[in-house]
C-alpha cells in the first residue's frame, strides 16, 4: 500500500520537477518549485513509514517550515530584488 | 511588505512553531533525528523569515549584531568548558562519565550541554550571515 502511494508521489515530483525546468514563465518555475517541496514533504512521511521508522515525520515537518521561507524569499528576490527592505516609502528613494 | 497582510499575519503565526520546533529539534536530539546544528539552523531560520518580512532594520532591533557575536562566542565556550570540565575532573577532553556518579546520566548531561553550545553557536553564525548578505 505504501509502495503504491510511493510510486505515486515519484510520478508527481517526476512532472512537476518538468514544469520546473520547462515553465515558461517565472512563476510556472516557483509554483512548481514549491508544489515540489510540498511533494518533498509527503515523500518523507511515506517512506518513514515505508521503512517502519515514523520519527521521519519530524524531518518532514523541518522541510514543510523551511520551505515556506524559501518560496518567501525567492519571491521577495524578485519583487524587490533585496532582501532587507520592509516598507513601500523606503523603496521610493 | 507593510501590504502584503496575509503574509504578514501567516508569518506571525508560523514564527512561533519555528522557534518551538527548533527548541523541539534541540533537546530531542538525544533521542530522535536532530541536534544542536539543524536546530540552530532551524531557529536562525525563524528569525531570517522575520527579517523577510517585517524588514532587517526591525529584526537587527529585537538581535542586534553586537548580541550575535558575544552569543556564538558563548557557545564555542559552552562546549569548550564542558570538554575542559571532563579533565578537570579527572577524565579526557570530552570525558562525559565523570559528570554524574552515573555513567549513563553523566553523558545526558555531557551530550545536553555540548549541543546546547553547538545549537547557539550555529544559530548566531547563520543569522550574522544573513545579516551581512542581506544590507543593502
Amino acid at each position: 500500500m505504501f509502495a503504491a502511494a510511493m510510486i505515486a508521489i515519484l510520478l508527481a515530483m517526476f512532472m512537476s520537477l518538468c514544469r520546473a525546468l520547462l515553465g515558461p514563465t517565472l512563476y510556472d518555475r516557483l509554483l512548481a518549485v514549491n508544489v515540489l517541496g510540498t511533494i518533498t514533504v509527503l515523500f518523507i512521511a511515506v517512506f518513514g513509514f515505508l521503512t517502519g521508522r515514523p520519527e521521519f515525520l519530524d524531518i518532514g515537518l523541518a522541510y514543510a517550515l523551511i520551505n515556506f521561507i524559501a518560496t518567501i524569499a525567492v519571491l521577495k528576490f524578485f519583487e524587490y530584488r533585496d532582501m532587507g527592505r520592509a516598507t513601500e516609502e523606503e523603496l521610493d528613494i | 511588505m507593510e501590504h502584503h497582510l496575509v503574509l504578514r499575519v501567516i508569518a506571525k503565526f508560523i514564527i512561533p512553531m519555528i522557534l518551538l520546533f527548533a527548541f523541539y529539534v534541540q533537546f530531542h536530539g538525544d533521542y530522535g533525528p536532530g541536534g544542536g546544528f539543524q536546530a540552530g539552523v532551524i531557529f536562525a531560520a525563524g528569525f531570517i523569515l522575520h527579517a523577510l518580512i517585517f524588514g532587517l532594520d526591525h529584526t537587527r532591533k529585537v538581535l542586534p549584531p553586537v548580541v550575535l557575536r558575544v552569543t556564538g562566542a558563548l557557545g564555542l565556550l559552552l562546549y569548550l568548558g564542558t570538554g575542559l570540565a571532563g579533565i578537570l575532573l579527572g577524565g579526557n577532553y570530552l570525558d562525559y562519565n565523570v559528570f554524574a556518579a552515573d555513567p549513563i546520566s553523566g553523558q545526558h548531561l555531557g551530550i545536553l550541554l555540548i549541543e546546547m553550545g553547538v545549537g547557539i553557536t550555529v544559530a548566531s553564525v547563520m543569522l550574522s550571515l544573513f545579516y551581512i548578505f542581506a544590507q543593502p
